[in-house]
């Protein structure tokens, strides 16, 4: 006989509301122990909102927050199997470093050596050894950073919750601390919920991540699958360097459907979904299967697969150089491609031709 | 605007005018000061000095009396004033609507003390007249004179005074406070007691102690609301008014004043400067330890 192990967090139908504001609308959720998870989204999406109610710093409006398959919905934070890392501000400035490491398990009622053993082993483990006697505000921000985990990892509790953990930093800080920010959650072996606005930082960290916005869950996922195929024109929107086309489908007969795009047609392959003819559609193609050549040039790719346009202008972007092509009915795409492959860039203005592998371009129905 | 190009002497012209300001406004008190220790006393052409009069105030009962009246009216005023204050103060930080708070508390600030002092008198008044009303109606004295002028009605008035003060000092000191620590404190398994005592009272602690020092001084400064609502001319500044009023302030009266005065400067001065020192202090411990931002 096999015993299953509740997940490490699950959320039926939550919802928040402030007065009239709804925050979260009915959101479902599982997270397996062990997972990094991120939640991702715009600001305002309710993503810190979720994390805050399961954290228990909010009470839901209703819905039910389980850990490891206890309702802790009226639980506050102090009772939960949490901990949680801000964004920022949240260290004890009158506090040493070793007095904010220690001070959960001072609480906890651990003995003075036991607290100032661990909490000394926990900075070694953040990288923070031979700091243990400054203050916050000697620290620079990623050792701050580096600070609040080792006061939440300290406890041994299982769900640690980061809320823009590195919003704060800089861009090279940043990844420097994603990178960290896994190892420490393999070498842990514990549950991880992460939230950010940035794809970036979602993607290097997250095992699995969830797209909030609206207060809703729009979409749920690896972050290979959330990146390559987006099932949701949002997600699409959000994540990756994507062109959104809008088209009417022409011909819904057989697995590929084609769609009128700016008054050329398109073949598009339907993945299972249930589209008729004269539907409006949305599409979406990353930016970097989008191959540009001179109108004149046929690259060999079947009819539908492609269009024509007018070359905007080239934004150089380092590894990347973007170029933007305007299409007959004033569509933008863009195309990108590695900025050392680029030997002759067309001249504004030049008729130029798109052309993507066949099932590069995504179909959106939601 | 660089302080490079800022004329010298205007700065010292600023320094100049404050000084007078403060010149100005403390001749009285330190004037006062002087001639408690004239052994002539007040208004006499020869200046001996003398510890007399304040060796006097320790055998003048009248004013013993009421400086025994005034610290407990300042002990029990404080005691209640801070805490409420305190709470107000937090409820205020957390208020999404922080107009119609902010109004309520400092409202009493805006009633002048005679008009505020003779309502509660009225109010005081009417109180005592309804609560033996109900007495009378349930056949019991035992009601009666809960609203008697005298100590609580005193406390009373001078709570609804001092409380706006409070609460502005308090809440300055609480502008700085990130409410995230109480959060973390939480997430760490503080209850909110324990997140409040560990964590956001050692950094208000300042604007606590300066409040309960400020309700103190406040206590000793109150005229007409203490005349109006204890009954008796028997608190430290009544007494001292009604002196100078009836037959001229007793050089021990003098001796007092200045005591009491000297006290109040010294408090609020060694807040003041034991905030400054700190502050220096820890800006200057920073910048020493503090090395180069290493990530």
């Amino acid at each position: 006989m096999t015993t299953l192990t509740p997940p490490a967090v699950e959320v039926r139908n939550l919802a928040k509301h402030y007065g009239s504001v709804v925050a979260l609308k009915h959101v479902n959720l599982t997270i397996a122990a062990g997972e990094y998870f991120v939640l991702l989204g715009p600001s305002g999406g309710g993503k810190t909102t979720l994390l805050r109610t399961i954290g228990g710093f909010h009470k839901a409006t209703s819905g039910d927050v389980l850990l490891h398959g206890r309702d802790v919905g009226h639980l506050p934070p102090d009772k939960r199997p949490t901990t949680m890392v801000f964004q920022a501000y949240a260290l004890f400035p009158h506090m040493t470093v070793l007095g904010n490491v220690g001070y959960g398990l001072k609480v906890a009622g651990f003995s003075k050596r036991d607290v100032a053993e661990k909490s000394a082993a926990m900075l070694e483990m953040v990288g923070l050894k031979g700091f243990a006697d400054r203050k916050p505000h000697e620290l620079s921000g990623g050792q701050q950073q580096r600070v609040q985990l080792a006061r939440a990892m300290v406890l041994d509790r299982d769900i640690l919750l980061l809320d823009e953990p590195l919003a704060a930093l800089d861009a090279q800080l940043r990844k420097d601390m994603c990178v960290e920010l896994k190892h420490l959650q393999e070498k842990m072996g514990i549950t991880f919920i992460h939230v950010t606005h940035n794809q970036e930082e979602a993607m290097t960290v997250a095992d699995r991540i969830a797209l909030v916005a609206n207060g809703e869950l729009v979409e749920h996922g690896r972050a290979r699958d959330i990146y390559e195929a987006p099932q949701k024109r949002f997600t699409a929107s959000f994540v990756g360097e994507n062109n959104l086309l809008t088209g009417r489908v022409t011909d819904a007969s057989g697995e590929t459907m084609t769609v009128d795009v700016a008054g050329t047609s398109i073949a598009v392959l339907k993945r299972g979904h249930d589209v008729q003819a004269g539907q409006q559609v949305d599409l979406s193609i990353r930016s970097e299967l989008v191959k540009l050549s001179p109108a004149d040039v046929d690259g060999g790719v079947p009819d539908g697969h492609g269009t024509t346009g007018t070359y905007g202008e080239s934004f150089y972007l380092g590894l990347t150089t973007s170029h933007l092509v305007r299409l007959p009915d004033g569509t933008e795409i863009v195309s990108r491609e590695i900025s050392e492959m680029i030997h002759n860039a067309p001249a504004p203005g030049a008729q130029v031709r798109l052309h993507w592998q066949a099932d590069a371009l995504r179909l959106h129905t939601s | 605007m660089t302080e490079d190009f800022a004329n010298p002497w205007v700065y010292r012209l600023k320094w100049a005018y404050l000084l007078l300001i403060v010149t100005t406004l403390m001749i009285p008190v330190m004037y006062v000061m002087y001639i408690s220790f004239n052994a002539n006393g007040f208004g006499a052409n020869a200046y001996d000095f003398t510890w007399e009069w304040y060796g006097l105030i320790l055998k003048d009962k009248l004013l013993l009396n009421a400086l025994r009246w005034t610290l407990s009216l300042s002990l029990v005023v404080t005691l209640v004033a801070v805490p409420f204050a305190l709470l107000a103060a937090k409820y205020y930080k957390q208020a999404s609507n922080k107009l119609f708070p902010i109004f309520l508390l400092l409202a009493p600030l805006f009633v002048p003390p005679d008009i505020l002092g003779s309502a509660l008198l009225v109010f005081f008044k009417n109180l005592n007249g309804a609560f033996e009303w109900l007495g009378a109606l349930l056949g019991t004295s035992l009601f009666d004179g809960w609203f008697d002028l005298g100590f609580m009605t005193a406390v009373i008035g001078l709570i609804i005074y001092t409380i706006p003060y409070s609460f502005i000092v308090i809440l300055i000191t609480m502008g700085r406070y990130r409410s995230e620590q109480t959060e973390a404190a939480r997430s760490c398994g503080a209850d909110g007691w324990r997140a409040f005592w560990d964590i956001e009272f050692p950094q208000i602690r300042a604007g606590i102690l300066s409040a309960c020092s400020f309700t103190v001084i406040l206590c000793f400064n109150e005229y007409t609301r203490t005349s109006l609502l204890k009954g008796g001319f028997d608190t430290f500044t009544t007494v001292l008014v009604s002196q100078m009023l009836n037959t001229g302030m007793s050089p021990q009266s003098y001796a007092m004043s200045s005591l009491v005065s000297f006290i109040a400067i010294a408090l609020i001065g060694g807040i003041i400067i034991v905030t400054m020192i700190r502050s220096e202090t820890l800006t200057r411990d920073a910048r020493a330890k503090a090395e180069p931002v290493m990530s």
